[in-house]
């Protein structure tokens, strides 16, 4: 039987790293898509998201139950990312995204469509997530945070507002220009053959 | 009455709620593109959740944070431990630096004239005597104030109210008066004059003529017949 997370953080506060790492694997994809959709390098998303983690692990001793893990978790890392938005974090390192990591060339094309873990579908998954992180890289991040937390974690207007420290109206307007965005670079063109619009409705 | 405007702004926020209002949108055709297309555009990012990262992947950043964990424990406890070396080389820092100065008078060697070594101790010698003198001397004995309370017997002023009366009229009488007199005349004084002035005129004693003589007066002439 699966532990409690009030268990495991018990644990962890005694300085258990098997119980924190438990803890981890169960939150950690929730912070690894938020990281990965806020940078624009893989590599710079698993860290991020890892920083969080040991902020929290340092942290751990001043949680007081007084809200869920999960909102905790939240709170920190949102600060991360601001944070890091402040410092010179993002490494960019020739700006290389997902997308162009798995540019398929005409010869080695077949190789990768017959292999396993990359599939067709796999492929233009990984495009399409391409094109939305090419989307969001054109807002500011807090803009970008700020659709995130409302459209991943669902949070309201002034949940997020009151954690990122502004008004619900820069929060509000800032999700909507994400959107808007997110629509100009995923709608359909009149040359394109096969519109990503029609494609995401077939799903 | 449907507001496209009004419903566009609606409408993001049920797509990102997640609530079908298609329903809503039967008359509008412009809405029900609208919410197609942000429907369409929030799905796609929705379907990138598993797109993010496959299982491989997590089993490689499990290992990954645990090594970091584990590094940033150990460092955690070897900066500690550091810190603790630190505050107690500090804290016999501290004490050395206080006890420089003494350290220094008694292992310094300095060569100093004699004369001057004479001096100095004549001059402590003469202010050990001077000290020695003045706890010798007798106390001065100082004036002491004693406060004796002494009776001094005080007239008293006694005040007395006259209320004075004036009378109006006489007043006004007398104010018509060359302004000389009724500036030398006193209240006082007015107050004495006999009644009969001052009692108004009456008809009381008055007989009645046997023949009533006429004047006529013609015209505006005085005394013209």
């Amino acid at each position: 039987m699966a532990e409690s997370d009030a268990d495991l953080i018990k644990r962890a506060q005694l300085r258990d790293l098997d119980a924190f790492c438990e803890l981890a694997e169960r939150y950690a994809r929730r912070i690894h898509l938020l990281a990965s959709h806020y940078c624009q390098n893989p590599q710079d998303a698993e860290d991020l998201s890892q920083e969080v983690w040991l902020k929290a692990y340092q942290a751990l001793q001043t949680f007081r139950f007084d809200s869920s893990f999960h909102t905790w978790l939240r709170r920190i890392t949102i600060n991360t990312f601001l944070n890091h938005r402040r410092s010179n974090f993002f490494r960019r390192r020739g700006q290389t995204t997902a997308v162009q990591l798995l540019q398929i060339d005409s010869d080695n094309s077949g190789e990768l469509v017959g292999s396993s873990s990359v599939s067709p579908e796999n492929i233009y998954n990984k495009i399409l997530f391409g094109s939305v992180v090419n989307a969001l890289a054109e807002l500011t991040p807090s803009q970008r945070l700020a659709f995130l937390l409302r459209h991943y974690e669902g949070m309201s207007y002034e949940e997020i507002a009151n954690e990122m420290n502004c008004s619900t109206g820069t929060v509000k307007k800032g999700v909507w220009r994400t959107i808007a965005k997110l629509r100009a670079r995923l709608s359909p063109e009149p040359e394109t053959p096969e519109p990503l619009t029609d494609l995401a409705n077939e799903y | 009455m449907h507001n496209c405007r009004e419903m566009k702004e609606r409408l993001i926020e049920m797509v990102l709620d997640g609530v079908d209002c298609a329903a809503e949108l039967d008359g509008c055709a412009e809405c029900r593109t609208e919410f197609a297309e942000l429907n369409a555009t929030l799905r796609i990012t929705r379907r990138l959740n598993q797109v993010v990262a496959d299982e491989n992947y997590w089993s490689g950043y499990h290992a990954r944070l645990r090594q970091k964990l584990g590094t940033s424990e150990g460092s955690s406890h070897a900066k500690a431990q550091r810190r603790k070396v630190d505050a107690e080389k500090n804290r016999a820092s501290d004490l050395r630096l206080i006890f420089a100065p003494l350290r220094l008078c008694v292992r310094t060697a300095v060569r100093v004239p004699v004369p001057l070594v004479v001096l100095t101790i004549l001059a402590f010698a003469a202010l050990g005597l001077f000290a020695v003198r003045a706890s010798r001397r007798p106390p001065v004995q100082t004036s002491v104030i004693v406060h004796v309370p002494v009776e001094v017997p005080v007239v008293q002023e006694k005040v007395v109210t006259r209320v004075v009366y004036r009378e109006r009229r006489s007043f006004a009488r007398n104010s018509r008066r060359s302004t000389n007199e009724s500036r030398v005349e006193s209240t006082f004084a007015r107050s004495r004059k006999s009644p009969a002035e001052e009692i108004p005129p009456s008809l009381t004693g008055f007989k009645p003529a046997e023949d009533v003589k006429l004047v006529v007066i013609k015209g505006g002439a005085p005394y013209e017949k």
